[in-house]
């Protein structure tokens, strides 16, 4: 019996997840329909484009490998109830600075050169996240606050560098000289991803043994479900919290770097995309509820439908920004149901109306 | 005829049935006891009889009608009021303005009602009341400088004010020193007297015995029993409410007498709540060698913070806690638990387990030792085995050994953190309301276990506001008042009447030249 409430339980949890995406799907539907197109058709394309063919495939993977990343590094933090927004700010400027070093330095072979870029990344990603991560644990100021902050200043701060001493010369808008090819990811083959994916797929199963296999993934746990219970039987809570802020930015950086050396190649002010990796990964771990097969799930269904826009305007005469309509309203559905589920009004609203129904 | 007649009431939620077809009536003018343990299903059904929850079959009738409640405003106006367990009062205003709030007395001009109060009818409607009850009020106090037993009367006298003829009282002793609680029992009887009906809930047998005229006794949501007080008996209802016979108190016998090495000190504790007030004014106590020492109290005196502090959650402003002459002042919790201090905490599902974690996570919780947890990576093999191991022993019944704590009872729960804290083999154990809201078998197992280990030579800190509990177990008992420990008595000789003048803060003639 409570193996099929356990199953149940998953059931539940799944429908939670899909039935975001179906409605905004269906608005979507009917928006497409306005326009006078079919949805069917569009969204047909959109799945078979992304998903369906070698080429889409692979060009998904590599769209979903720095996304693989900035959701499991919100997530490590987001379930020790950490609210980390600064994934963002600490990915751009470890794959602003991985850019700088992948152009200035050169001479080094392949591997090398990729590793200091890397580690460059990672080191910067690691030094801006120390800022939020110290307030926190010795002043306790609120993280929130201070990581969504600093994600601004530190855009006008590459603003500032990418438009001043570290400007391509050569280039007719805002952008850093391109990496050498000795930092560069290739794509693979005639596929259209390239091995960085590896990397991203390296670190989603270390985070997962972390989670499942280790004393701080316990930690973690217990910190999110139960913050007391965490405190009184000993586990150091505030080293936690300065162990998982280090440990999300260093997957910041690494994400950073990867999405440089691997398909942007040159930092311009749209580096990150709208509304930003780091956001994009937030939506995907809130998507994914967290879980490391959700966040698989809600990565590559994410990716895909990312990657299927850049065809159906090729097809159709649906505009790009469907995408960003559906994108919008899953994120609006998300939030109703964080929103329920922490204040529990849809049960309120059913008791009213059992109620009234009584009366 | 009836006054309440209560028909098939059934109440679920979702798949759990929390009553399932109850039957029960209530005469007039009777005292009605509704006993059972926690989770019995009393409060579902006093919810039901006061609009609180709607139930999903069966009728309420009320002199032979039947009657649907939507609110508590429904069933107010069909004449029932409850007091809970936990008042709602304003601390800031006055006993008169508490009673009133809600139902103010407005000033008249002429017939127009003005939106003024007036104030000096309302002290005398107030003044009145007080007076016809017999109760010990003043209507000008503030509630911030009344006793609980004090700020209960209130809420009694509100439910009277508004002319309610059936009085439903939740668990109304629980935060009461014995004194008050005779106080209660004898002005039931007289309200009852003066034409009000009275349903008291309660798990305390002896209370029941005192007052009710009629007892039901409630177990897993099914009415296992209903008689007249003349034709039970306490030991009788104890067994009904767990039906099986229960031996009410364990033998406190078997240990030797303690020696007089000092295990655990503390010394001069001061300490400030969250909001800034001193809550506590220099506790000191020594705990010896195989000894339980109790600490006796009201709720609500200081108890809470001291075990907080005592437990490694809270930082004491001034003062010295000490462990075999090892200072851990202000210590953290896994620095507690390395000099072999085992936790009972008071509230079990937020300090000792988490309910949304498995059972073999919550068995290894605080001690991570080398054979489930090597260089930070777990064998989980190896905590299922260790926590399979403790279900035998320690006869804790699960039905899913890999679901979580969630779907185990309260005593199963407490058993899990007792597993825990016994088996990391401590020399101290602090334990606060072991038993609470744990059913009776299992407080029977609690109970042995702590004596079992005071025998082996360990001490104990027993922080409970059972104060029969106290009493059977400790080997000495200090008792708390307004944040000190006033008196330290020995519980074989000292009368249930003296302790309880203690907890009310008064030092009684016979105790006063042992002082």
């Amino acid at each position: 019996m409570n193996k099929t409430k356990h199953s149940s339980h998953i059931g539940v949890k799944t429908f939670n997840s899909v039935m975001p995406v179906l409605l905004a799907f269906v608005i979507g539907a009917v928006i497409i329909a306005v326009i006078g197109e079919n949805p069917l058709e569009t969204y047909r394309i959109m799945i078979t484009k992304s998903l369906f063919d070698i080429k889409g495939l692979t060009r998904t993977l590599q769209v979903a490998a720095p996304l693989f990343l900035t959701a499991i590094a919100t997530s490590l933090c987001f379930k020790a109830n950490i609210f980390n927004m600064g994934i963002e700010g600490q990915l751009v400027f470890g794959g602003f600075m991985a850019g700088i070093v992948g152009h200035y330095v050169t001479g080094l072979g392949s591997v090398p050169h990729k590793l200091l870029c890397f580690g460059v990344s990672i080191l910067c990603a690691v030094v801006f996240a120390l800022i939020p991560t110290l307030l926190r644990a010795y002043l306790r100021v609120d993280e929130m606050v201070v990581t969504l902050v600093l994600n601004y200043a530190m855009a006008r701060i590459l603003e500032y560098l990418s438009s001043g001493i570290f400007k391509d010369r050569g280039a007719g808008y805002v952008a850093t000289p391109p990496v050498q090819d000795s930092a560069k990811f290739f794509l693979m083959g005639t596929t259209k991803v390239s091995p960085f994916i590896f990397i991203a797929i390296l670190v989603f199963i270390l985070a997962a043994f972390i989670m499942i296999r280790t004393k701080l993934g316990y930690t973690i746990t217990a910190m999110g479900k139960n913050p007391s219970f965490a405190e009184a039987t000993g586990l150091q809570t505030r080293r936690t919290v300065v162990v998982l802020m280090m440990l999300s930015a260093v997957i910041a950086g690494i994400a950073g770097a990867g999405y440089m050396l691997s398909e942007k190649t040159f930092y311009t002010l749209d580096f990150s995309g709208s509304p930003g990796l780091g956001w994009d990964g937030m939506l995907i771990a809130l998507l994914g509820r967290h879980s490391p097969a959700g966040i698989v799930a809600a990565c590559l269904f994410y990716s895909a439908l990312k990657t299927g826009v850049e065809k159906i305007g090729l097809y159709t005469s649906v505009p790009n920004e469907i995408v960003s309509i559906i994108q919008g309203l899953i994120v609006l559905f998300l939030a109703v149901q964080f929103m329920d589920e922490r204040y529990g009004f849809m049960e309120k609203f059913r008791q009213k109306l059992a109620a009234g129904k009584e009366a | 005829m009836s006054l309440i007649r209560v028909v098939d009431l059934t109440k679920k939620f979702g798949e759990f049935t929390a009553n399932d077809h109850i039957n029960l009536t209530v005469e007039k003018q009777e005292i009605k006891g509704i006993v059972g343990e926690n989770g019995a299903g009393k409060s579902t059904l006093m919810n039901m009889l006061y609009g609180m929850l709607q139930p999903t079959s069966g009728k309420i009738c009320i002199n032979d009608e039947e009657v649907k409640f939507n609110s508590p405003q429904d069933a107010m106006a069909h004449g029932i009021g409850m007091v809970h367990q936990h008042f709602k009062q304003v601390p800031s205003l006055t006993v008169y303005e508490n009673i009133l709030l809600g139902a103010e007395v407005t000033k008249k001009c002429g017939s127009i009602k003005t939106p003024f109060i007036d104030t000096k009818e309302e002290i005398a409607r107030i003044r009145a009341l007080i007076e016809t009850y017999h109760f010990q009020l003043d209507p000008m106090e503030t509630v911030a400088n009344l006793s609980v037993g004090q700020c209960q009367q209130v809420e009694i006298l509100k439910m009277l004010y508004r002319n309610v003829d059936i009085l439903i009282l939740d668990e109304p002793t629980a935060v009461l020193t014995p004194q008050e609680v005779d106080w209660l029992m004898e002005n039931l009887k007289s309200l009852a007297k003066s034409g009000k009906t009275i349903i008291l809930i309660t798990h305390k047998l002896r209370e029941v015995m005192a007052v009710c005229d009629s007892i039901a006794v409630i177990r897993h949501g099914v009415v296992v029993g209903e008689t007249r007080k003349a034709d039970t008996s306490e030991k009788e209802l104890a067994q009904m409410m767990v039906g099986r016979d229960v031996v009410l108190t364990v033998s406190n016998e078997g240990g030797q007498a303690p020696s007089d090495d000092v295990i655990y000190r503390v010394d001069n504790v001061h300490a400030v709540n969250e909001a800034g007030a001193e809550v506590l004014h220099g506790v000191s106590f020594r705990v010896k060698k195989g000894e339980i020492y109790g600490i006796a109290g009201v709720e609500g005196n200081g108890q809470s913070e001291l075990v907080r502090i005592l437990t490694g959650m809270l930082l004491l402003k001034e003062g010295h806690v000490s462990i075999n002459g090892e200072d851990i002042t202000n210590s953290w919790p896994h620095e507690l638990r390395q000099k072999k201090i085992g936790i009972i905490p008071e509230d079990r599902y937020r300090d000792g387990l988490c309910r949304d974690m498995s059972l073999d996570d919550n068995a290894v919780a605080g001690y991570f030792t080398e054979d489930v947890c090597r260089r930070g990576i777990l064998n989980r093999k190896a905590m299922h085995k260790k926590f399979m191991g403790q279900v035998d022993k320690y006869d804790i019944r699960i039905s899913d050994e890999y679901g979580n704590v969630s779907q185990l009872s309260g005593g199963n729960a407490q058993k899990v953190i007792i597993a825990r804290e016994f088996e990391s083999c401590p020399t101290m154990l602090i334990a606060s309301q072991p038993t609470r809201g744990v059913d009776v078998g299992s407080i029977e197992y609690i109970h042995q276990s702590l004596i079992d280990f005071r025998n082996a030579g360990n001490s104990v800190l027993l922080v409970s506001s059972e104060l029969t509990e106290i009493m059977s177990l400790s080997d000495r008992v200090g008792v708390m008042y307004k944040g000190n420990i006033i008196f330290e008595v020995d519980p074989k000789t000292t009368s249930v009447a003296d302790i309880g003048l203690l907890m009310a803060g008064t030092v009684p003639e016979s105790l006063r030249d042992k002082a």
